[in-house]
């Protein structure tokens, strides 16, 4: 037995370790059951919905860049109906934190989903997109604009009475002032980062790689990005941050967490080793213990204080 | 599942010009696996640990061994990923996700006739040789750039099965000048004439299977459909997860009403009915 408590808590989300997988990369739950059990899990992110089915994004979808991967899925999702329907009775079931996104192309959307998702769904929390960069105006006007960012996240927290997460993006010049915004809006807590936006060229076709032209960055590649996000974030709010973008190993979720992530998620690390968020627990566990300390609550910031012995 | 595969063969499949690689990995898959399924190899050099390439590499099933617990891989060197993934030498281990995907189905009884183009080739090796094992007649149609290729690309052991085979070149260095499908659709109205003769209406007992280029199985799909012959197709998308999470590998079809839906080619296939294939989207 563990003498390392990995608990921690996000505003009323008792999560069992810090380590949750991220909104896009872990399906409806179900799709990674035979490489890692749910129930280790902290918890899982839902793939995005939206109001209506969408189909997404024509193929080529992802392009592979060094040691990171760009997509632009473009939200394809069974639409809220659906979601309330076949999937819901299903997910609630599952043994570990389960928490739903969301995403809109109107502050009207992001209402009619809040209203639809509250706590007796069996979720446990919201989280709210408003960085998809793969849509046009995609959400991504929401997550780019402080003002339209404090108005979205209101608008959700009054719908409903599950815990709000902010998804926010990174491709904005001041992600503090996104993260102040949404903390003024009423969230309970911010999600950091969604993926950066970029593109590909095949120079043998001379075109753009992905049919989409563009699409999110996502992997080791954004790592770095990621972790200087939640340090200068968790300064600024005192909102719990989960910190994700390019998780893989578990020294890099160690560095969220001391760069003030109460809670990490792995996203696309999921591709590269399917065991990656099991590995991931049980490298914070050691850690902690190596380190003498008894709660993973203790690692949360402490590099601002330069205190790791 | 998640395994690691020990390399107990890795070389030069036909000439080193092909660029073609031969992997044999013994682990426990082969007991589960299927024709047309595939796996997920990470490609890295296994002692020093690396995030470049990022993505595991999607690699059909050329032969199923369930007895020597062993599955051969056949690929093309084409880019960064099969480049570092020809480096693996014997001993050494890779990281393994499958089988994943679903097969080929397999028809209870008649003729099944495989339609390759270039290294599509590669799975229907182990589809024949289940096919053969349940007794069922096979011939295959299969066509390449040259006989250069289709020496490289396993003829002699497709010889050794004893299967009919109908093989066209580009070139004509081999086999007729032209394309598989011409070939195809020449022995299938051949086929439809001596049914005729005979007095039935179909062509009986025969189920296609194809894999190759998207509009090779295209034209295949379309001749299979004029001929009233149930056809198989094997698609193929840059992967991203494998197992249907994200959505990365999608195809387009239409379902019994005629609606545009999307299926994820890594769960959902590789192996779709042709007539569910809305081509033009999907290649």
């Amino acid at each position: 037995m563990s003498l390392v408590d990995l608990a921690t808590s996000i505003e009323g989300m008792t999560l069992r370790n810090p380590v949750l997988t991220s909104s896009g990369t872990y399906g409806f739950g179900e799709e990674y059951a035979a490489y890692c059990p749910v129930e280790a899990l902290g918890g899982i992110t839902l793939k995005g919905i939206t109001p209506q089915p969408r189909l997404g994004n024509s193929v080529p979808r992802l392009a592979e860049t060094p040691a990171g991967l760009l997509n632009s899925v473009g939200l394809e999702n069974p639409g809220l109906e659906e979601f309330l329907k076949s999937y819901l009775p299903k997910v609630r079931k599952l043994p570990t934190a389960v928490i739903a996104n969301i995403s809109g192309f109107s502050l009207e959307d992001y209402v009619e989903m809040a209203r639809a998702l509250q706590r007796d769904s069996g979720l446990a929390a919201l989280e709210v997109n408003i960085s998809c960069p793969n849509v046009k105006h995609g959400g991504m006007h929401f997550g780019t604009d402080p003002k339209s960012a404090e108005e979205v996240i209101a608008a959700v927290k009054v719908e409903t009475n599950l815990p709000i997460i902010a998804k926010l993006s990174p491709n904005v010049t001041d992600i503090v002032g996104m993260a102040q915004a949404v903390q003024r809006g009423g969230a309970d807590a911010v999600s950091l980062i969604n993926t950066l936006l970029g593109m590909r060229i095949d120079i043998d076709q001379q075109r753009p790689v992905l049919a989409n032209t563009f699409g999110g960055l996502s992997g080791p590649a954004i790592l770095p990005v990621a972790v200087r996000m939640v340090w200068q974030v968790s300064q600024a709010i005192d909102l719990p941050i989960i910190g994700m973008g390019g998780i893989t190993t578990w020294q890099d979720a160690v560095e969220f967490l001391l760069a003030g992530a109460t809670a990490v998620s792995v996203g696309t690390g999921n591709f590269v080793n399917p065991q990656a968020p099991l590995e991931i627990i049980q490298g914070i566990e050691n850690y902690c213990e190596k380190k003498g300390l008894a709660s993973v609550r203790e690692l949360v910031g402490l590099a601002h204080k330069g205190l790791v012995t | 599942m998640l395994t690691e595969g020990q390399v107990v063969g890795h070389e030069c499949f036909g000439d080193e010009a092909q660029r073609l690689r031969r992997l044999v990995l013994k682990g426990p898959i082969a007991k589960s696996a299927k024709p047309g399924q595939f796996v997920a190899i990470q490609v890295q050099d296994s002692r020093v640990s690396s995030f470049d390439p990022l993505l595991r590499r999607p690699i059909s099933l050329a032969q199923i061994s369930p007895d020597q617990d062993e599955i051969t891989l056949l690929y093309r060197i084409q880019g960064r990923g099969t480049e570092i993934l020809a480096r693996v030498r014997y001993g050494e281990s890779l990281s393994v996700m499958g089988p994943l995907g679903k097969g080929f189905s397999l028809p209870e009884v008649g003729e099944l006739w495989l339609v390759a183009g270039g290294i599509g080739i590669f799975p229907l090796y182990a589809l024949a040789k289940s096919a053969l094992a349940q007794g069922l007649r096979v011939r295959l149609f299969w066509g390449g750039e040259n006989q250069s290729f289709l020496e490289s690309a396993g003829l002699s052991q497709w010889q050794a099965l004893g299967v009919q085979m109908h093989l066209s070149t580009l070139d004509g260095s081999l086999g007729q000048k032209g394309l598989v499908t011409e070939e195809l659709q020449a022995r299938l109205s051949q086929l439809l004439e001596q049914t005729k003769q005979v007095g039935q209406s179909s062509t009986g007992q025969i189920n296609v299977a194809t894999c190759g280029p998207a509009r090779m199985m295209q034209a295949v799909t379309k001749l299979c459909l004029e001929f009233k012959v149930p056809v198989e197709v094997s698609l193929e998308e840059r992967m991203g997860c494998a197992v249907g999470a994200c959505l990365g590998c999608i195809c387009t079809l239409t379902d019994e009403r005629g609606t545009l839906i999307h299926k994820k080619i890594c769960q959902d296939g590789p192996v779709f009915r042709g007539e569910e294939v809305v081509w033009d989207v999907s290649c």
